[in-house]
């Protein structure tokens, strides 16, 4: 266990070191898959991304312009990934069953698996950004950003990798999912949302001043009877804007939602100062 | 431990107490068998389950090698006909799941607060294929369904969390590792966990254009070759096994039975490629000696390591030099082996499949051999266990899995004590 986690007997509570959300329509995704990466952000080995899917290209936008926006240099190689993208690798796999359908096996991509399944988006981060901590994809459906938040604080609390400083949860979803052709062609141009969050355990008073963020983020679980499952309510929109008004300190200091099997995430401000780090060398822009 | 690539945390450290996390229900789906008695009398008696199936034009081979599972039945308590309605994922989802949970025998009323993780790489992607195969069109229209992993929660009456993992082919490993953490956060008194994964037409053809499958093509009993310097890629196979995990004081309080203990995990990301290991094992070893100090076990106390190795060229290399970097001097004691030469690749289900192998491998006190480990390839320098069974020790032994995009996972299973 990390004992640095703020853990009590069913609640486990992180600070969210940086965060993002993004929407980019699909017809955008394209021109995304080459654009630079945002000032500050490290950068991508070229073409990396000319296989990925769709929520892969938004999910590493999301996760660079957080790294960017982040007021530190965080130690990225000791971060692990939790990804929860909705429905990943469709307009892929449509695509490749049309194509099948016509020519059989020899027309399968062998992109399709490593690109395309429920892994991709935390693999493809990973790899880009030479992280070492653990990394897995998450739910794949409907309550994707529930599953998600549930897995990343306890992979963040287990004892796994207890070299693993920061978790960065992403999700991804389609506003509305597309429509597509007979041979896989979208109908529609909906656009993909993307939110990134670090999670960084809390700091004890004699680290040294490692908490950078002014959120804090818990889970409890509810003793039984459970609660409904459900994804936190307003989805992932509106849990981005309520992050968004606890790190600006507004009006909103503490907003909670259920979370799949009776549970509760609670989000909070928790005012502590930013203390800065040195630019690690990947930092492009950097004093 | 330093994450940037030190070593120096390969020493066993010191770990907080806590409480043991026992194993009291367990199953599985698997081309050796679909009870753990059949599938650990075929692992000891050195049987392959690949066979070859004549393919459909489709297919990138005429004769396709697979090890596939025989056939599998609706569980107690589910109405067969229901089962019969569900597609193949989710009946070799939901049949060892049913049944892990019946082997644990929670009393009628009297069971936990209980969650589910579910181990599965591409159910989406299955789902749609198999869809479109019977002549369906869900893979292209705007909709999104429930996931498998609340539909399985619905149907074996999980009200606790319930999530889907991925790690390619560490996915169901994951799922145990997490499983294990919620225990542990005290989110659960007990947690379901496991995964599975199915033969497919497209995977199939994804993983042969990849060049990750063997491209044998004379006795399929012969292909999977892990560590043999004639290895030339794995053979796909489908299955996996589901868990029951209870925090041992509780376990006991219930008066369950323990199957073992779940006594460490691992886990670390390569950061190298999207679908090759690294070539500098670091990482890997950095998973390995993260589940021995979690479990608080010296790499002289190890007596199996279930290997990951597929029989990939670049992956069973890898993953031999993680196994001597991270147990060092005690390399040469301890005997290694890889079923994948019997079982074949599950996939997404190959992790808690192989997890239930070291569970085997305690109960019988023998190790499973490593088929067509007919000539070791000297860059693999372990002590493999080639063609037969070893009577062996094993109280304690070690599982690796590791996946697409550099996935590092090693699990500590230990005798129940």
């Amino acid at each position: 266990m990390n004992d640095s986690a703020c853990r009590s007997r069913s609640g486990l509570g992180f600070v969210i070191g940086s965060h993002a959300f993004l929407e980019v329509r699909l017809a955008d995704i394209g021109q995304l898959r080459d654009r630079a990466a945002p000032r500050g952000s490290p950068l991508l080995p070229p073409r990396f991304l000319r296989h990925a899917d769709e929520h892969t290209v938004v999910g590493m936008q999301v996760v660079l312009t957080a790294l960017a926006a982040h007021p530190a240099a965080p130690r990225i190689a000791s971060h692990g990934i939790v990804a929860a993208p909705c429905q990943p690798g469709r307009i892929v796999g449509a695509k490749t069953l049309a194509e099948f359908g016509r020519g059989g096996g020899v027309t399968v991509s062998p992109h399709v698996v490593p690109q395309c399944s429920l892994h991709s988006v935390a693999g493809a981060v990973s790899v880009a950004l030479g992280m070492h901590g653990p990394h897995l994809g998450v739910g794949g459906g409907p309550e994707a950003l529930g599953e998600g938040l549930l897995v990343a604080a306890a992979l963040l609390a287990s004892g796994g990798d207890p070299g693993c400083t920061g978790v960065w949860l992403v999700a991804t979803e389609w506003d509305e999912e597309p429509g597509l052709d007979a041979q896989g062609v979208p109908l529609t141009n909906p656009a993909c949302r993307g939110l990134a969050l670090l999670l960084e355990p809390v700091a004890k008073p004699d680290d040294g001043g490692s908490v950078v963020a002014p959120v804090s983020f818990d889970i409890r679980m509810t003793k039984p009877p459970h609660g409904p499952r459900l994804h936190p309510t307003g989805g992932l929109v509106a849990f981005a804007r309520a992050i968004g008004m606890c790190r600006e300190g507004g009006a909103l200091a503490s907003w909670a939602v259920a979370c799949p099997g009776g549970g509760e995430i609670r989000i909070s401000s928790r005012f502590q100062p930013a203390v800065s780090r040195p630019a690690e060398p990947w930092m492009r822009g950097a004093a | 431990m330093d994450a940037g690539g030190g070593m120096s945390g390969l020493k066993a450290q010191s770990r907080p107490e806590r409480e043991p996390v026992m194993i009291t229900g367990m199953a599985a789906v698997s081309p050796l068998g679909n009870t753990c008695e059949a599938i650990a009398d075929n692992l000891f008696a050195g049987r392959s389950g690949v066979t070859v199936v004549e393919a459909d034009p489709t297919a990138r081979t005429p004769r396709q090698f697979v090890a596939a599972v025989a056939g599998v039945g609706a569980p107690a308590g589910i109405d067969p006909a229901d089962f019969a309605q569900l597609n193949r994922l989710e009946q070799m989802c939901l049949a060892p799941a049913a049944c892990a949970l019946a082997d644990a025998r929670f009393e009628r009323g009297g069971r936990p607060r209980l969650g589910l993780v579910l181990g599965v790489g591409a159910e989406h992607l299955k789902t749609w294929e198999l869809d479109y195969l019977a002549g369906g069109s869900l893979v292209f229209e705007p909709r999104r369904d429930p996931s498998l992993v609340h539909r399985l929660a619905s149907r074996l009456g999980i009200d606790g969390p319930a999530v889907t993992v991925a790690a390619a082919c560490a996915s169901s490993g994951y799922a145990l590792a997490l499983a294990r953490s919620w225990l542990e956060s005290g989110w659960v008194d007990a947690c379901l966990a496991g995964g599975c994964d199915i033969l497919s037409p497209t995977s199939l053809a994804a993983f042969y254009n990849l060049r990750a499958l063997s491209r044998r093509d004379d006795d399929p009993t012969k292909a999977s070759r892990p560590f043999d310097r004639g290895r030339d890629g794995f053979v796909m196979g489908e299955g996996g096994a589901f868990f029951v995990l209870e925090q041992r004081d509780k376990a006991v309080a219930r008066g369950a039975r323990l199957r073992g203990e779940l006594a460490g995990v691992g886990m670390s990301s390569d950061g190298a490629h999207m679908v090759i290991p690294s070539s500098d094992p670091v990482q890997a070893a950095r998973a390995i000696s993260a589940a021995l100090t979690d479990a608080g076990v010296s790499p002289a106390e190890v007596d199996y390591v279930n290997a990951h190795a597929a029989g990939t060229p670049v992956g069973d290399v890898a993953e031999a030099n993680a196994i001597r970097l991270a147990l060092s001097g005690a390399t040469d004691g301890v005997p290694v082996s890889s079923t994948k030469s019997m079982s074949g690749h599950l996939v997404s289900g190959a992790a808690a499949f192989e997890a239930l192998v070291c569970l085997a491998a305690i109960d019988r006190q023998a190790v499973p051999p490593t088929l067509n480990l007919d000539e070791p390839d000297p860059a693999c320098p372990l002590d493999h266990v080639p063609h037969v069974a070893r009577s062996h020790p094993v109280e304690v032994a070690l599982s690796n899995s590791f996946g697409f995009g550099g996935s590092n996972l090693c699990l500590v299973l230990r005798r129940a004590a």
